[in-house]
C-alpha cells in the first residue's frame, strides 16, 4: 500500500495543518461528547423523577362510568401480572379546605398508605410526621409543604374540609410532604375508607396506581389491561406525552446542532486537504507519470482525510470523556430541592455516545475529503508536472 | 520491418485551443529503433514537450496514433494508460520531482511499489539502481540534503529502476552547469550501452546532441530535420 505510505508522510510533512484539523475535529467531537452526556443526563433525571413521582399505570374508570365498582378483584389480577410491583386504589374527590379565614381548593386522595407507598413512594417526601398516619380510617390527614403554607397551619392544627353534599368535617394535620412539584399546593391525603364515607359512594375507586419493575414495560402492559378488562388503562408515558415530545424535539434540535458543529470540522479538514493538493500538483503529476491509477491518486487523499478524523477522533474522545466527568463532579451550590434533590449536575457518560461522536466525525471527514481527493485525481498529469 | 521499432508514430497532430488554435505537432511521423539514444531539438515552442508527452502518454493527440512495442496507445483506457507508463516509460524531468517527504532509496523504490512488487525486494532492486548512478552513500538522504546534481541521478535512478524500454527525458540537464550535465550525459550514455533501453532527450544544448546517435529538429511542430550522428556502434 503504497498510497498509505504517501498519505502518511503527506500529514507528517505538514505539522501546522494536521495540528489545526486535528483540533478541529477533536473539539467537535469532544463538545458532542459533553452536550450528549449532559442531554442523557437531564433526559434520565426528567424519566427518573417521572417514574418515581407518578404510579407508571393509572386505570380510570369505563367510559361514561364515575367509579370502579368491585375493584378488590381487579387489583388481585392486576397484582398477579408480570412485572407488577405495587397496586394502589384511590378514591380522589375535590375538596376545600379551610383554617381560620384561610380557604384552599384541593385535590383530596383517600389511598391505603401502605399500598400507596408501594406505587411512589410516599414517606421519602415527608418533610414533617408519618405518612402511615392515616392507615386507620379516622379524621387524619397529610398535606403538601406549600398548601400548609398557604393555609397557615402546622403539624397537628385542625382543619376544616368542605365536601360538596356533606357536613363541613374536620381533620387533624398528621403529615407534611414536599415532592418539589406543583402538587405540594393541591394535594392531600386522607384514608380511602374515611373518603368513601365522607362522599358516601359505598365501596368504590375512582382510579388505581400501579408500579412495574420496568418502566418501559407500562405502555405493553397498559394496552393489554385496557383490552382485557375494558378499564381505561393509562400509561406514564401517555400522561406524559407532551414532556416527552418536547424531550425530543430538543433532541433533534440538538442533532441539528450537531451537524453544524461537524459541518465546520469538516470545512477545518478539507481546507487543510485543499491546501496539500495545491502544493503536491507537480508532485500528484509525477506520481501519475510513474503509473499511479486516478483511483490510487484519490485513495491518498482519503486515506489522508481518514487518518486526520480518527487523530481527532482519539483525542476528542479523550477531551470529551475528561470534560464530562469533570462536570460531573461539579457540586451545584444550589439547594438541593431545585434542581429534583441533585447536588450534582446529571451527566450520563454512555459509551454508545463516543461511538456514535466518532462515527458521525469520521463520516464527515471523509465527505470532506472527497472533494479535494476528487480534485487531485482528475488533474492534467501534463499540467501538474509543468506547474511546479 | 515494422517489428524493429519500439516506436511507430503516425500522422501525429496535436492542437491546442481554446478560441485560437495552436497547432503544436503538425502530422509528425517517425520512427524509432529499440536501443535508440537520441536527441530532440528546436526552438521553443517548437512542439519538443508536447511530442514527448504524447509518446509518453500523459496526453493524447488531436489526431494519429503511436504504437509502443506494436501497441496503439492512443486507444488505450486511463487504466491501461497508468500500467504501461509505469512498466514500459521512465520520465525524467528538468525539474527532478522526487517527493520531498520521502529519502532517495524511498523515491526510486516508489514505482515498483506503484507496481505492486513486495517492499522487500523493491529495496534491493531500488539500492543497486542508485549505486548503479553513483548515489550508494546517499540512500537515506532526502531531496533536500542532496545537490541539484545528486536529485537528477536519484531521478534517472526512478525512471530505469522497472526497466522501462522507453526513456524520455525533457531537458534533463536543463537546471545544471555543464560539468554536472556533461556527468549526467555520459552516465544516461552509459545505462543506454548497458541496457539497451531507447532514451528520447529534449536538448537545447548541441553540444550534447552531437553525442547522440540520432538527432530530430522540430520547427512549428513538423520534424524539418532527422540525422545520424555516426556514434553508434
Ligand atoms: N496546455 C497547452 N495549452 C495551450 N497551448 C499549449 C499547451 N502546451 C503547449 N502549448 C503550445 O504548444 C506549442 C508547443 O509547446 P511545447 O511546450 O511543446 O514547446 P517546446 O518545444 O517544449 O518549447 P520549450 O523549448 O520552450 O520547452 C507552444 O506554442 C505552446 O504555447
Ligand atoms: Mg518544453
Amino acid at each position: 500500500m503504497f498510497e498509505l505510505d504517501v498519505a502518511t508522510r503527506h500529514i507528517k510533512s505538514r505539522r501546522r495543518q494536521t495540528l489545526f484539523s486535528v483540533i478541529a475535529v477533536s473539539l467537535a467531537v469532544g463538545i458532542i461528547i459533553i452536550f450528549m452526556s449532559m442531554m442523557g443526563g437531564y433526559t434520565s433525571i426528567l424519566i427518573d423523577s417521572t417514574t418515581e413521582n407518578q404510579a407508571h399505570i393509572t386505570i380510570m374508570p369505563k367510559e361514561d362510568e364515575d367509579y370502579i365498582h368491585l375493584y378488590h378483584g381487579l387489583e388481585n389480577h392486576i397484582y398477579d401480572l408480570e412485572g407488577v410491583e405495587g397496586v394502589s386504589s384511590y378514591f380522589q374527590g375535590e375538596a376545600a379546605l379551610q383554617y381560620k379565614h384561610n380557604a384552599e381548593g384541593v385535590l383530596l386522595y383517600g389511598i391505603n398508605p401502605e399500598d400507596e407507598n408501594r406505587v411512589v413512594n410516599r414517606d421519602k417526601y415527608m418533610l414533617a410526621g408519618e405518612f402511615t398516619s392515616i392507615e386507620n380510617p379516622g379524621s387524619r390527614i397529610v398535606l403538601g409543604y406549600k398548601l400548609a403554607k398557604n393555609l397557615d397551619v402546622g403539624m397537628g392544627d385542625s382543619v376544616t374540609a368542605q365536601i360538596p353534599g356533606a357536613e363541613p368535617i374536620d381533620f387533624t394535620i398528621t403529615g407534611i410532604f414536599q415532592t418539589g412539584t406543583p402538587l405540594d399546593e393541591t394535594m392531600a391525603f386522607v384514608n380511602i375508607e374515611r373518603l368513601q364515607d365522607l362522599y358516601r359512594s359505598g365501596d368504590v375507586i375512582t382510579g388505581m396506581g400501579i408500579r412495574l419493575s420496568d418502566p418501559y414495560a407500562s405502555e405493553d402492559l397498559a394496552n393489554g389491561i385496557d383490552r382485557e378488562t375494558g378499564y381505561d388503562a393509562i400509561s406514564w408515558m401517555e400522561q406524559n406525552a407532551e414532556i416527552l415530545t418536547l424531550l425530543e424535539t430538543s433532541e433533534g434540535m440538538v442533532y441539528f446542532f450537531y451537524i453544524i458543529i461537524f459541518g465546520i470540522s469538516g470545512f477545518g479538514v478539507a481546507n487543510v486537504l485543499i491546501m496539500i493538493v495545491m502544493e503536491k500538483m507537480g508532485e500528484i503529476g509525477m506520481l501519475m507519470a510513474m503509473g499511479t491509477s486516478r483511483r490510487s491518486i484519490m485513495l491518498i487523499f482519503l486515506l489522508e482525510a481518514a487518518i486526520l478524523g480518527m487523530m481527532g477522533v482519539a483525542v476528542g474522545c479523550i477531551l470529551g470523556y475528561a470534560a464530562s466527568a469533570a462536570i460531573a463532579s461539579i457540586v451545584i451550590p444550589v439547594p438541593p430541592e431545585m434542581y429534583f434533590g441533585m447536588d450534582h449536575l446529571p451527566i450520563v457518560i454512555e459509551f454508545k455516545n463516543f461511538i456514535s461522536a466518532s462515527v458521525f466525525a469520521m463520516v464527515i471527514n471523509i465527505i470532506a475529503g472527497v472533494f479535494p481527493a476528487r480534485r487531485a485525481s482528475k488533474m492534467d498529469p501534463v499540467e501538474a508536472i509543468y506547474s511546479v | 520491418m515494422s517489428e524493429k521499432y519500439i516506436i511507430q508514430i503516425k500522422n501525429l497532430t496535436k492542437i491546442f485551443g481554446d478560441g485560437v488554435e495552436i497547432k503544436a505537432l503538425d502530422d509528425v511521423g517517425l520512427n524509432i529503433e529499440q536501443g535508440e539514444f537520441m536527441a530532440i531539438m528546436g526552438p521553443s515552442g517548437s512542439g519538443k514537450s508536447t511530442l514527448l508527452n504524447q509518446i509518453g502518454i500523459l496526453d493524447t493527440p488531436t489526431s494519429g496514433t503511436i504504437l509502443l512495442d506494436g501497441v496503439d496507445v492512443t486507444k488505450m483506457s486511463d487504466k491501461q494508460r497508468s500500467v504501461t507508463r509505469n512498466k514500459q516509460l521512465g520520465f525524467i524531468f528538468q525539474y527532478h520531482h522526487l517527493l520531498p517527504d520521502f529519502n532517495a532509496l524511498e523515491n526510486v523504490m516508489m514505482p515498483l511499489l506503484i507496481n505492486g512488487v513486495k517492499r522487500s525486494e523493491a529495496r534491493k532492486t531500488a539500492s543497486k539502481m542508485l549505486e548503479e548512478v553513483g548515489l550508494g552513500d546517499r540512500m537515506k538522504h532526502r531531496p533536500n540534503q542532496l545537490s541539484g546534481g545528486q536529485n537528477q541521478r536519484v531521478a534517472i535512478a526512478r525512471a530505469l529502476v522497472n526497466k522501462p524500454s522507453i526513456v524520455i527525458g525533457d531537458e534533463p540537464t536543463g537546471n545544471l552547469d555543464s560539468k554536472a550535465s556533461d556527468n549526467i550525459y555520459e552516465l544516461l550514455r552509459r545505462l543506454n550501452r548497458e541496457h539497451n533501453q531507447t532514451f528520447i532527450l529534449v536538448t537545447h544544448d548541441k553540444h550534447m546532441a552531437a553525442k547522440t546517435d540520432r538527432t530530430i529538429q522540430l520547427v512549428d511542430g513538423k520534424i524539418c530535420e532527422d540525422s545520424r550522428n555516426g556514434n553508434g556502434d
